[in-house]
């Protein structure tokens, strides 16, 4: 028995005591130094940069559904346009767009503001490792042209967003740069020409780098070119513009939607002729009202919270042409008697460009290039070169795929120029997909905002008479020179940063 | 089997024999001191030897002693042991035991061993069960608190099976687990019910919690569960029920016609920069927008949505002791509904205790605990827009059921999103289960009269299930489809602890104490899968036909240590102990997986002195000081790798995202802690315990907040020194004490200050809705740092903040208003932990009639009450309904208004931005429960069979006052996910409850 005893201490003794091993791998992580060791480890890791285009990631602590790249970049773009009027007043910093109440704090700015930097450093990690491993095959080549390619589109819509436009400083502070992987954490803004230059090299590098295209849900060098096409027009580079646009037009890899296929175009955005990039959403990604992008303005009753509308000032600009096919996104709530509803006193205009897929309202792929932005990109440059004729012929294509084939513009309609016809077509072409405030403020001309809507300070219901102007309310114009065109840098990287200074 | 039990059985018939030969009975009776009744259970033993029995129901004992002059030690816990001379063949001994006040003698069982408390070198408090009993509540943690000095409890919620957070000596972690070890039955973790529970012990100072090292840096709360005490079998029955109400604290909310008569100011004339304004309130525009009728429509969510709701605790025990086995069974049931419509929690749980004396030599423990629960939790948006929707909306359609509303409904909803959460409610479900198996093994031998083999083990493995399901009946977004999700948790682990303790005695010398290994291992494994398109009726996965998800993952933890300790003490007067840990853990990189956490202590006994020798006043002193190390590794594995998660899919391919920062160094968080204490009694009857400490806490994991624009929010990294420095003090007295008469009265309190140092640069954490808490060198520890709330420009109505102006040097020279929030300077304005916090507990005896009322105070801390930005929302939310301002608030109304304390709704821009607005006092005092108990007299109580009976009725969470606004100044005070420490947000209330309580002893 004593014996038995002792026999069973110094096992228990030894169990207990023997040195275990103590080292623990994660279950669903990956270190960063295996992951780059592998061509598989880098695919995966350029899929996670797509991905958080349309992830809600963890930021906080918390997953808030509020919080996806580009449902952010088309509230900070677009609800700060002229395309799109609020219905109802909110403290979901959404409203900030509207009304212009910025403040460093505001969540969605720091939201897009991290998620756009994790992309670029996750590209960052898969640049450095490429290049060290020395390879140069074509399908390796193309993963590295999609990480140039991400990080360009990264830091131009930074800079779009927390920088001023080009035309107006080139030498204002623009982002801060974050092109590898050694500079220290703390690090200034570059100016905005600075910015502009690393953008048109990345995406420049980018193009010949990526010659085995993986479909139109990966950046290609079409992509790359269309990016191109779109800098040099902001930094008012005419003649690369109409270079790097005439690429994408005469790749012939890509036709316009026509009047038939437009209006179901966004729905089917991977498989649209027209479509250059976009950012493929499958049915798992459908998040529903509080994290979609089509929630905050369309609804079918329960998709979705339907608190914005297409603007009374953008269907103004449409009313001419009821038979154009681009009415087809902006859909009308109403009544049994077919009388439009209003929601305090605004009435209630949905836009459905990011809804539909497979028939759902809150899905959509959204659309990052399309040709149609090539046309008319090469329009505004050829207007600004002096191209009547090039341009008009550049915006009437689109028109005659859109319903207006009777009404093309042959001359340049008295008391307006061809660049306000160019950028009256591209506001309805390309409207609520990201542009309308740039297009304004890069061309040094002032937004109206002198519609009735929830942008204007103290506005209560029965204010609004919808049969008159609005007047007296400030905000009704903002000029390029209003500083609030552009948002402040996020509270967090100026309190962890302080060498990032903060915009006027 | 059965030769082996025939053997046992031999063998204790041996052992019983033994007592027969060469000797003679003694007999007597135990009385208390006090009134002299009769004490049962009452071990009487021959000195020196294990000869002994207990007495019986009537106090009388028979003994057989050897012939001759023999020592009788009558001893019983909670009373003074008596040495009685006895002679053998003596018949009627006579022995009253007076109580032992200040239980000096108690066993403390302080983690690895057990003392004397009159041996202790360290700062530990113990609390009995009869003190924790007076509150019944699912958690330990609401037991103690205001019970132990130096413990901050805070209930942080009221859902049902919600648990308190316990900090110990203020905070000195921030990222790290805050919350103290729990150790039960000797073993770190494990589950139990609070039913079960015989005594807390709360370790406070390095010199008793350095040997549970790594994991100590909190302190250290031991539970020992019930055990036999007496020979014959005892059952014990409680019997509790009662009801629980929501409270809402601080915040009232507006009723339909104060709501009215408030939106009246978002219709004054005026429009910024407009030339003509008149600034009067345009009742015509009101009265068109907002029909009078409404005055008429009151309907209260919040009552609607919290009503009270039923708790029930039954409890069965059964104890007893033979010869050889010592054995406790508990079976307890807990039911409470939630006051939140369809929620609640249940839990059963079964315990057996049991010690088998295999010998003199070897005895075998096997404990087991088994637990089952299940409950129905809530979704927050419920919550949310209970507090949120307006009284103008009626919740229930003309049947009186909760009516179905959404955005395609043609009637009128004030409230701002067309939903009822009533509706959701009923159309929901979210339910969770749990089962929950802990097996203790331990093993005592003793190898020779001064050496013990001591294997204490444990196996525990836990499951639980948690899903959300909302039926496509519900509005919102899965109204249509439908929605479910699972998540199945599988948690299993081993814990085995291998001790060889010693025990030395010559003369007035003693050494005792151990060496040991320890190794713990622990997995938890998740998995779950969601999915929509439901049927409906139906609510399981094998019906979702869409946007199915499945995910699943798991975590792994060893700790591997050593572990020692060294006791000596001469004449029990002076005492020395030392102890040293050397822990393992696969938390870290490998090279810095070890660390060494040593301790040393002493006391001196001053009363065993000859000059205090029966000194009249001082009845008790002794002085104690202590300095260790410990240390924090509570961080989740891998935490010093550079990783990519691969959580997602991007094109329906796998996705890596970069997801942590490398940190290679990363190491433990190390406490030194240094303690001095005295404990006096005074006359018998007060004892005063007061302890100094100071604890440094170096090297703090820290996610140090990182510029975002290197995509990542924050880095581990050991960063900077939190120093807490503070005084406790605690109390204990018996006022008064006679025959009918008995008045006692506990006072605890400690002051905690903390300071940060050693930080490389100021570390700014900025949290949800952009709140923002600075370390600074020199700083307190969850400081606020926002801007300054100035209040409202008499000429504009404006919200007003205050801009500080720098010098080139960047030094603050002065400040001024401004009006443009972008403007305003973050500035530190206070921190989320408190000053000092306490209790005072009085209870007061009058022959059978028992009263106890406990209180606790906690003082000088913020509370940000992010509710308010919400509920005091200056007209941004129109359709949300409005926390009722508080008196002297004023909404401004015109030019020169310099009463206005609110902004003008047509002039707020920003004004429920973070800022001091909403940053409140957190203060409060509350008395958390008052307990009024009667015993009925033992001859009732016999008639029925009984050996006792008491009828209680208890209120806990009776009354807070506080200065606070908002819901509950009682808030989080964990960093980390979803909450800021000390933001209060929208939350599940706290609970009042009142209870009516039965016990029987049989």
């Amino acid at each position: 028995m004593k014996k038995k005893i002792f026999t069973f201490i110094t096992l228990m003794v030894v169990a207990a005591s023997s040195c275990k091993n103590l080292n623990v791998s994660p279950s669903d992580a990956i270190s960063t130094n295996t992951l780059v060791t592998t061509t598989d480890g880098l695919t995966n890791a350029l899929n996670g940069a797509y991905a958080l285009l349309k992830d809600h990631i963890e930021f906080n602590g918390t997953v808030d559904q509020n919080n996806m790249y580009l449902r952010q970049f088309y509230h900070l773009s677009d609800f700060a346009s002229d395309d799109i009027v609020c219905g109802q007043v909110t403290t979901d910093p959404l409203y900030y767009s509207f009304s212009l109440g910025h403040t460093p704090s505001q969540g969605n700015t720091r939201y897009y503001w991290y998620v756009s930097y994790k992309i670029i450093t996750g590209v960052n990690t898969v640049i450095d490792a490429v290049e060290k491993s020395g390879k140069t095959d074509a399908t390796t080549n193309q993963l590295l042209g999609e990480c140039y390619f991400l990080r360009a589109f990264c830091h131009f819509n930074l800079v779009r967003l927390f920088g001023q436009p080009y035309s107006v400083d080139p030498n204002a502070p623009g982002i801060i740069l974050r092109t590898n992987l050694t500079d220290p954490a703390k690090k200034a803004r570059s100016t905005v020409k600075e910015v502009y230059d690393s953008v048109i090299a990345d995406a420049e590098k980018g193009a010949t780098l990526m010659t085995q295209p993986r479909g139109v849900q990966y950046a290609s060098q079409e992509a790359a070119w269309s990016l191109l096409a779109r800098v040099n027009l902001y930094k008012e580079d005419n003649t690369k513009a109409i270079e790097y646009a005439n690429k994408v037009i005469n790749s012939g890899k890509f036709t316009l939607a026509t009047k038939a296929t437009y209006p179901t175009m966004f729905a089917n955005a991977t498989t649209s002729p027209e479509t250059i990039f976009c950012i493929a959403f499958t049915q798992v990604d459908d998040y529903g009202k509080f994290g979609s992008i089509a929630s905050m303005i369309y609804s079918d009753g329960n998709s979705g919270w339907g608190e914005e509308y297409a603007s009374s000032s953008l269907r103004a600009a449409m009313a001419p042409h009821p038979e154009d096919v681009r009415w087809s996104y902006i859909v009308p709530l109403k009544d049994g008697n077919g009388t439009v509803q209003k929601k305090n006193g605004i009435e209630v205009y949905y836009i459905s460009k990011f809804s539909f897929q497979g028939g759902l309202p809150n899905l959509s792929s959204p659309i990052m290039f399309r040709l149609a932005e090539l046309y008319l990109i090469r329009a505004e440059a050829e207007a600004k070169t002096g191209a009547t004729a090039a341009a008009l012929d550049d915006v009437n294509m689109i028109r005659k795929n859109r319903g207006l084939e009777g009404s093309l513009i042959t001359t340049v309609p008295s008391g307006s120029t061809l660049l306000d016809v160019v950028l009256n077509e591209k506001r309805i072409e390309m409207a609520f997909e990201g542009h309308r405030t740039y297009d304004v403020f890069r061309n040094k001309k002032t937004l109206s905002k002198a519609y009735w809507g929830y942008h204007l300070a103290g506005l209560k219901e029965t204010d609004i008479d919808l049969s008159k102007t609005p007047a007296g309310y400030p905000n009704l114009t903002v000029p390029y020179t209003n500083p609030r065109i552009i948002y402040y840098l996020p509270i967090d990287e100026i309190l962890s940063n302080p060498l990032a200074t903060q915009n006027p | 089997m059965t030769r082996k039990i025939l053997l046992i059985c031999s063998c204790a018939l041996l052992f019983c024999l033994k007592g027969f030969s060469q000797s003679l009975p003694v007999t007597g009776r135990v009385v208390a001191a006090l009134d002299k009744q009769p004490m049962a259970g009452v071990t009487v033993s021959v000195k020196g030897t294990s000869n002994g029995t207990m007495t019986k129901t009537d106090g009388g004992f028979t003994l057989n002693v050897p012939a001759g002059k023999s020592i009788l030690t009558i001893s019983f816990i909670g009373y003074i042991s008596k040495d009685v001379e006895v002679t053998g063949g003596q018949t009627n001994v006579q022995v009253a035991l007076a109580e032992d006040i200040q239980q000096l003698n108690d066993v403390v069982v302080v983690g690895y061993s057990s003392k004397k408390q009159s041996e202790l070198t360290s700062a530990v408090t113990v609390v009995s069960a009869n003190k924790l009993k007076d509150v019944t509540a699912n958690n330990i943690g609401t037991m103690l608190q205001g019970k132990v000095a130096g413990l901050q409890v805070v209930n942080s919620s009221g859902a049902p099976g919600s648990a308190a957070e316990i900090r110990l000596r203020g905070v000195s972690s921030v990222n790290a687990n805050q919350s103290p070890l729990f150790v039960v039955d000797g073993i770190i973790g494990g589950n139990y019910d609070p039913n079960d529970v015989e005594s807390i012990t709360v370790l406070k100072d390095a010199g008793a919690t350095a040997l549970y090292g790594s994991q100590a840096n909190a302190g250290v709360i031991i539970v020992t569960t019930k055990s036999a005490k007496q020979g014959e079998t005892r059952f014990e029955a409680k019997i509790s029920t009662g009801f629980r109400t929501a409270d809402f604290g601080k915040m009232n909310l507006m009723n339909s016609n104060q709501l009215y008569d408030y939106q009246k100011e978002f219709y004054r004339d005026y429009i910024v920069g407009a030339p003509d304004n008149s600034y009067k309130i345009d009742l015509v525009k009101f009265y068109a927008e907002r029909p009078l009728s409404l005055r008429n429509q009151d309907y209260n969510w919040s009552k609607e949505s919290f009503k009270s709701a039923p708790v029930y605790n039954f409890y069965l025990s059964a104890s007893g002791k033979t010869e050889k086995n010592d054995y406790y069974v508990g079976a307890s049931y807990y039911k409470e509904k939630g006051t939140f419509v369809n929620t609640n929690f249940e839990r059963v749980n079964l315990r057996g205790n049991s010690t088998y004396h295999f010998s003199k030599k070897l005895d075998v423990t096997n404990n087991i605990n088994l637990s089952a629960s299940q409950g129905k939790s809530y979704d927050y948006m419920d919550v949310y827009y209970s507090f949120l929707n307006m009284p103008w909306d009626n919740p229930y359609d003309a049947n009186g059921q909760p009516i179905y509303v959404d955005g395609n409904s043609t009637f009128k909803w004030w409230s701002r999103d067309k939903i009822n959460p009533l509706n959701t409610v009923q159309n929901s479900d979210h339910s969770y289960k749990g089962f929950d198996v802990n097996y203790d093994l331990g093993i005592n031998y003793h190898i020779t009269n001064w050496l013990t083999f001591a294997s204490t083990n444990r196996v525990s493995a836990s499951f639980n299930k948690g899903s959300n399901y909302v039926s496509p009946l519900a509005a919102g977004t899965y109204h249509g489809t439908g929605y479910i999700d699972e998540l199945n948790t599988l948690n299993y682990g081993l814990i085995s602890n291998q001790l060889f303790k010693f025990d030395f005695r010559m003369g007035d010398h003693s050494i005792n104490g151990f060496v040991g290994g320890a190794f713990e291992s622990s997995r938890n494994e998740y998995s779950g899968a969601s999915g929509k398109g439901l049927p409906e009726g139906l609510n399981v996965l094998n019906v979702v036909s869409n946007n199915q998800l499945v995910n699943g993952y798991y975590n792994k933890y060893i700790l591997q240590s050593l572990l020692s300790q060294v006791n000596y003490n001469y004449k029990e007067k002076y005492f020395l102990s030392g102890s040293y840990r050397y822990d393992g853990s696969s938390n870290f990189a490998p090279s810095k997986q070890y660390g060494g956490f040593p301790s040393v202590s002493a006391a001196w006994l001053a009363s065993k002195e000859d000059f205090l020798a029966d000194n009249s006043i001082i009845n008790n002193l002794k002085i104690r000081g202590s300095y260790g190390l410990t240390g924090t590794q509570d961080i989740g594995a891998s935490r010093y790798l550079g990783l990519f998660s691969l959580t997602t899919q991007y094109n329906s391919l796998v996705g890596a995202v970069p997801y942590q920062l490398a940190s290679p160094n990363l190491t433990w968080e190390s406490k030194r802690q240094i303690n001095a204490g005295v404990d006096i009694g005074l006359f018998k009857r007060v004892n005063l315990t007061v302890d100094v400490y100071r604890n440094d806490t170096k090297d703090l994991l820290l996610q140090v907040s990182q510029p975002l624009s290197v995509g990542f929010e924050t880095k581990w990294e050991n960063a900077g020194t939190v120093i807490n420095k503070g005084i406790e003090l605690g109390i204990n007295s018996t006022n008064i004490k006679t025959k009918d008469f008995e008045w006692n009265t506990d006072f605890t309190i400690n002051f905690n200050n903390n300071k940060l140092s050693g930080f490389p640069s100021d570390i700014i954490k900025t949290g949800s809705w952009s709140i923002s808490q600075i370390y600074r060198n020199g700083g307190n520890l969850f400081e606020f740092y926002m801007p300054k709330w100035l209040g409202v420009d008499a000429q504009t109505g404006a919200p007003v903040w205050e801009k500080l102006i720098y010098n080139t040097q960047g030094k603050a020279v002065g400040s001024e208003k401004t009006s443009d929030y972008a403007q305003a300077t973050n500035q530190e304005v206070g921190s989320a932990l408190p000053k000092y916090q306490g209790g005072f507990n009085n209870s007061f005896r009058y022959k059978n009639f028992n009263l106890r009322v406990s209180t606790y105070f906690n003082y000088g801390n913020k509370v940000f009450s992010n509710n308010l930005r919400f509920m005091m929302n200056d007209g941004h939310e129109p359709y949300y309904n409005q926390i009722q301002l508080p008196a002297g608030a004023k909404i401004w109304s015109g030019p020169g208004d310099t009463q206005a304390t609110e902004p003008s709704p047509q002039n707020s821009a920003n004004s429920t931005e973070t800022s001091t607005r909403y940053l409140k006092d957190g203060s409060y005092f509350t008395i958390r429960n008052i307990a009024f108990n009667y015993t009925l007299p033992t001859a009732w109580a016999s008639k029925i069979s009984m050996k006792g009976v008491s009828v209680g009725v208890t209120a806990d969470n009776v009354v807070t006052f506080s200065n606070f606004l908002g819901q509950d100044p009682q808030t989080t005070i964990t960093p980390g996910s979803f909450a800021t420490p000390g933001v209060s947000d929208f939350k599940y209330p706290n609970n009042r409850q009142y209870l009516l309580t039965v016990n029987f002893n049989f």
